[in-house]
C-alpha cells in the first residue's frame, strides 16, 4: 500500500506543492460562502421539492392531459394539440362560466375586502372578551366546508328557509308560495348571489385576520402622530395604514384570489352550477365534463383556463409587492 | 339373501388407465363443480383472503345495515375477511378515475346511476360467465339490464338492481277536484292546474340533479322524443317529439308548479311530499317511506302509480346499480362469488331495502315479490321491468351519453323553456351541445 502524505500527496512529491495542496486546493464546498450557499440551499430544498411535487409535476400532468384524448378509462392517450381547447371555446356553456368566474371572483374579493376591512377595524380596538370574539370570527374559515355549506343549504331551502322565516316574521315577505317569497337557489341572480355569498362569509374572517396581523404591526406613535396631524380616518387609513401593510394586503388578496378563482365546492355542493347554468364556474364545468363525463382531457382544459386568468393577476401582484420592497 | 351382482364390464379389454383416469377425473371434477354450485360453496383458493369492496351510502340506511351484515356473514362463512366501504354516490366517478389512475383499490366495486362501464371496460374483468350463469339460473336478463353492462357482446358488468321513479300522488287532493287515480301526463297536468290555486302545486326538479335527469327523460320517452338511435351513435334528439315534450314540460311548471322546483336537489321533493303541500312529485319511493315516518295523515292518502303514459307510451326511467371489478383487483375469486351470492339472495335484498331495489332478472319478478307484493300501495310497482328504461335509451350508456348526462343538458333544456325561453332556441342549443360531445367521442 503507498503511503501518502498528510495532504493526501505521495511522499515522492516536494513539501512545497503537498503544503500548497493543502491550502491552495481547498475544495472550494469548504469556503464559508459555499457553506454559506449550501445552508442557504438546504433550508430552501424543502420548499423547492414541495412545488415541484405538489405544484409543478400536478401543473404539467395536466398540460399533458389538456393536450391528449385521455379519458378516464384509456391508459393510453394521444396528443391532439390544442383541439380540447378549441372545443371548449365553441361551448356556449364554457362562456357562461367563463362570465360567471370572474364575475364571482372579483365581486366575492371586494366584498371580504370591506367586510375583512371593517372586521379588522373591529377587532383591533380593546373591548372586554376581544380574545374570544377573535376566536370566534375565524370560524367559518376553519370549519370543514362541506359541513358549513350543508348548513347553508338547508337555510336557502326552497320551503323550510330559515331566512325566508325570519323575513316573512319581520313583514319582509309574504308567505310561502306567495310571489314575493324568495327560492334563493332557485332564481338565477339569487342563486348567484347565494353563493357569492356562501363564499364571501367564509372567506372574510380570512381577510379580517391577515388585515389584522398588518394593523398590529404598525406602530401606535405613527398613528397618532397623524392623528395629531389632523387626518381623519380614511386619510390614516389610505396614506398612513395601507402603505405600511402593502405587503401583507398583496399576499393576502394573491391567497384569495387564488382560493376564490378555484373554489369548486360551495357550487357544487349548493347548486351544481344550475338552474340553468346561472352558476356555473369554470371548476364546476369541469368536474362535471373530466370527472363525472370522463372528457379528461376536455375537463383538463377548461380547467386551464383558469391560468390565464390568475398569471396576470398574480404578476401584478408579485411585481408590486417587489416594487415596494427595494 | 344377498342381491344378485350385476356382471362387471370387461374394464381392461376396451378402457385404458389413461382413459379411464381422464374419465373419472372429468366425472369426479363435474359432479364437484356442480355440488359446489349447489350448495354455493366458495372455492378454496378465496380462504384466507381479502375482499375490499366499494359501494354507495344508499337512500335506505337500514339496507346498508344489512348489506354490510350480510357481506361479513358471507365472509365468515368462506374465510374471507370483508371489507365495505361506502360513500355518496356522487362521489363514486372521482374515486374511480383515482383508483384507475393509481392501478389500485378496490376488488369489487359498483356504479350507480353514472354507469361507467363503457369507460372502464379495457380495465375490467370480463364476468360474461357469471352473467350468463345468472340470466340461465333467473330466467334471463331484462332487456335494459344489457345497457348497462354489455360492451362489444361481453359483460364487462353485473347488474345488481335498478331503482325505481315512479309517481306519487295524494287521492284526497285528488278526488277534491274529481279526478281518480292518474293514467296519462295530461292527468298530471290538469290535477296541478287544479290543485295550484288551492295551495297543492305540484313539482318535479328543473335544477341539476339526479332526479332532474331521470323525470325529463320519463317525460321525453312518454312523449316519444330519443336522445340517440338503438345503436347509440346516432343522435335522434332533433324532433317534433321532443319539441313537444319541452312544450309540455313548460305548461306542466306554468300551471302546476312555482319557482322553487329551480332549486330542488334529490331529497327536496321528499319534504314537499311530506310537508303535505305536494299534490304529485315524480320520485324513488324513498319519498314514500319518508312520509310515512314523518306525516302519517299525508302518508295515509299517498298512492303510487308505476307511471302515467304519454302520445308515445309509458316509459320509467330508472337508475341501475351494477357490480364490477378492476383487473388489478387482487381477489377476483372472492369478488365474482360475492356478486353470485348476492344475486342469490336478491329476495333478501329487496326485503332489506323496502322494495327499492328492484332486480334485473326475469324469474324475480314472481309474483308475490318481496316488501312490494306485501304492501298494497307499493304492488303495483311488481310489473315495473315492463316499463323501465335507462339514459341512452334505446341505445346503450355509452361515454358519451353519460356526458350528456353528467353535463344535464336535457333537464337545463326544458329548464330553459320552462323560464321561457324559445323552443326553437333552447332546441338548437341542446341539439348542439350534444352534437359537439358526441362528435368529440367519435373522434
Amino acid at each position: 500500500m503507498t503511503e501518502l502524505s498528510a495532504g493526501g500527496v505521495p511522499p515522492s512529491t516536494s513539501l512545497s506543492v503537498a503544503v500548497g495542496g493543502r491550502v491552495g486546493v481547498q475544495s472550494w464546498w469548504r469556503t464559508p460562502t459555499a457553506r454559506r450557499y449550501l445552508f442557504g440551499y438546504t433550508l430552501l430544498a424543502p420548499a423547492v421539492l414541495y412545488v415541484l411535487l405538489l405544484v409543478g409535476i400536478p401543473f404539467v400532468f395536466s398540460l399533458y392531459l389538456a393536450m391528449s384524448d385521455a379519458s378516464v378509462g384509456v391508459p393510453v392517450a394521444h396528443f391532439v394539440g390544442l383541439e380540447n381547447f378549441r372545443t371548449a371555446v365553441e361551448n356556449a356553456s364554457f362562456y357562461t362560466a367563463l362570465r360567471n368566474t370572474i364575475v364571482f371572483t372579483v365581486g366575492a374579493g371586494i366584498l371580504k375586502g370591506l367586510l375583512g376591512t371593517t372586521l379588522a377595524f373591529l377587532l383591533v380596538q380593546a373591548f372586554r372578551g376581544r380574545k374570544v370574539i377573535r376566536a370566534l370570527v375565524v370560524i367559518p374559515f376553519t370549519l370543514p366546508i362541506a359541513v358549513s355549506v350543508l348548513g347553508w343549504k338547508w337555510m336557502f331551502d326552497s320551503q323550510f328557509s330559515v331566512i325566508n322565516w325570519a323575513l316573512n316574521k319581520a313583514a319582509l315577505i309574504g308567505p310561502y308560495g306567495s310571489p314575493d317569497w324568495p327560492v334563493w337557489l332557485g332564481q338565477p341572480w339569487l342563486a348567484f348571489f347565494s353563493v357569492m355569498f356562501v363564499n364571501v362569509w367564509r372567506g372574510f374572517p380570512f381577510s379580517a385576520i391577515v388585515l389584522l396581523a398588518g394593523l398590529t404591526s404598525v406602530p401606535p406613535e405613527i398613528i397618532d402622530a397623524a392623528k395629531v396631524d389632523g387626518t381623519s380616518f380614511l386619510k390614516r387609513f389610505r396614506l398612513v395604514i395601507v402603505p405600511m401593510i402593502a405587503p401583507i394586503l398583496f399576499i393576502g388578496s394573491a391567497f384569495d384570489t387564488v382560493f376564490t378563482l378555484s373554489d369548486l365546492s360551495i357550487v357544487y355542493l349548493l347548486t351544481n352550477g344550475g338552474p340553468d347554468g346561472a352558476t356555473e364556474i369554470l371548476p364546476t364545468l369541469a368536474y362535471n365534463t373530466g370527472i363525472r363525463g370522463g372528457a379528461l382531457g376536455r375537463g383538463a382544459a377548461i380547467s386551464l383556463f383558469l391560468f390565464p386568468l390568475l398569471l396576470p393577476a398574480m404578476i401584478m401582484l408579485l411585481r408590486t409587492l417587489r416594487r415596494r420592497q427595494y | 339373501m344377498s342381491e344378485p351382482r350385476a356382471p362387471r364390464p370387461n374394464l381392461s379389454a376396451d378402457v385404458s388407465r389413461r382413459r379411464f383416469l381422464k374419465v373419472s377425473g372429468g366425472g369426479l371434477a363435474t359432479a364437484s363443480l356442480l355440488t359446489m354450485l349447489d350448495a354455493r360453496q366458495a372455492p378454496a383458493q378465496i380462504k384466507g383472503t381479502t375482499l375490499r369492496m366499494l359501494k354507495w351510502s344508499h337512500y335506505v340506511p337500514a339496507y346498508d345495515v344489512w348489506f354490510d351484515k350480510f357481506a361479513k356473514e358471507w365472509g365468515d362463512k368462506n374465510g374471507v375477511t370483508v371489507r365495505v366501504d361506502h360513500i355518496p354516490h356522487l362521489e363514486l366517478p372521482a374515486r374511480y378515475a383515482a383508483e384507475f389512475a393509481a392501478g389500485a383499490g378496490h376488488d369489487l366495486i359498483y356504479f350507480v346511476g353514472q354507469i361507467l362501464t363503457g369507460h372502464y371496460y379495457r380495465n375490467l374483468i370480463d364476468l360474461s360467465d357469471l352473467a350468463d350463469g345468472l340470466g340461465k339460473k333467473y330466467g334471463g336478463w331484462l332487456e335494459s339490464a344489457k345497457s348497462c353492462a354489455l360492451v362489444g357482446g361481453r359483460w364487462y358488468a353485473v347488474p345488481d338492481f335498478f331503482i325505481s321513479i315512479p309517481v306519487l300522488y295524494r287521492k284526497d287532493l285528488f278526488a277534491s277536484v274529481g279526478m281518480e287515480e292518474p293514467k296519462t301526463w295530461d292527468d298530471l297536468r290538469n290535477a296541478g292546474r287544479q290543485l295550484k290555486p288551492k295551495g297543492h302545486p305540484t313539482g318535479m326538479q328543473f335544477s341539476r340533479c339526479n332526479d332532474s335527469n331521470h323525470n325529463w327523460r320519463a317525460l321525453m320517452y312518454c312523449f316519444g322524443a330519443k336522445e340517440t338511435d338503438p345503436s347509440g351513435q346516432n343522435i335522434t334528439i332533433d324532433s317534433k317529439e321532443m319539441r313537444e315534450a319541452l312544450r309540455f314540460g313548460k305548461a306542466l311548471y306554468d300551471e302546476g308548479m312555482t319557482p322553487e322546483v329551480f332549486s330542488w336537489d334529490d331529497a327536496s321533493d321528499n319534504r314537499f311530499l311530506a310537508s303535505g303541500v305536494a299534490s304529485w312529485i315524480h320520485d324513488a319511493i324513498s319519498a314514500f317511506h319518508s312520509t310515512r315516518l314523518t306525516n302519517p295523515k299525508v302518508f295515509e292518502q299517498t298512492f303510487v302509480v308505476p307511471e302515467v303514459s304519454g302520445p308515445g307510451g309509458k316509459w320509467n326511467v330508472g337508475e341501475p346499480n351494477v357490480w364490477a371489478i378492476w383487473k388489478f383487483s387482487k381477489n377476483v375469486p372472492a369478488a365474482k362469488e360475492f356478486i353470485q351470492w348476492i344475486a342469490d339472495h336478491q329476495k333478501e335484498a329487496m326485503e332489506a331495502s323496502l322494495g327499492y331495489n328492484m332486480p334485473f332478472l326475469k324469474e324475480q319478478y314472481k309474483k308475490p315479490m318481496p316488501y312490494l307484493g306485501k304492501d298494497q300501495k307499493l304492488s303495483a310497482l311488481q310489473d315495473q321491468e315492463k316499463i323501465t328504461a335507462f339514459f341512452g335509451y334505446p341505445g346503450p350508456m355509452t361515454p358519451p351519453a353519460q356526458e350528456v348526462l353528467t353535463t344535464f343538458i336535457v333537464p337545463d333544456m326544458f329548464t330553459r323553456v320552462a323560464r321561457g325561453g324559445d323552443i326553437e332556441e333552447t332546441m338548437k342549443w341542446g341539439v348542439g351541445e350534444i352534437r359537439r360531445i358526441y362528435a368529440k367521442h367519435k373522434a
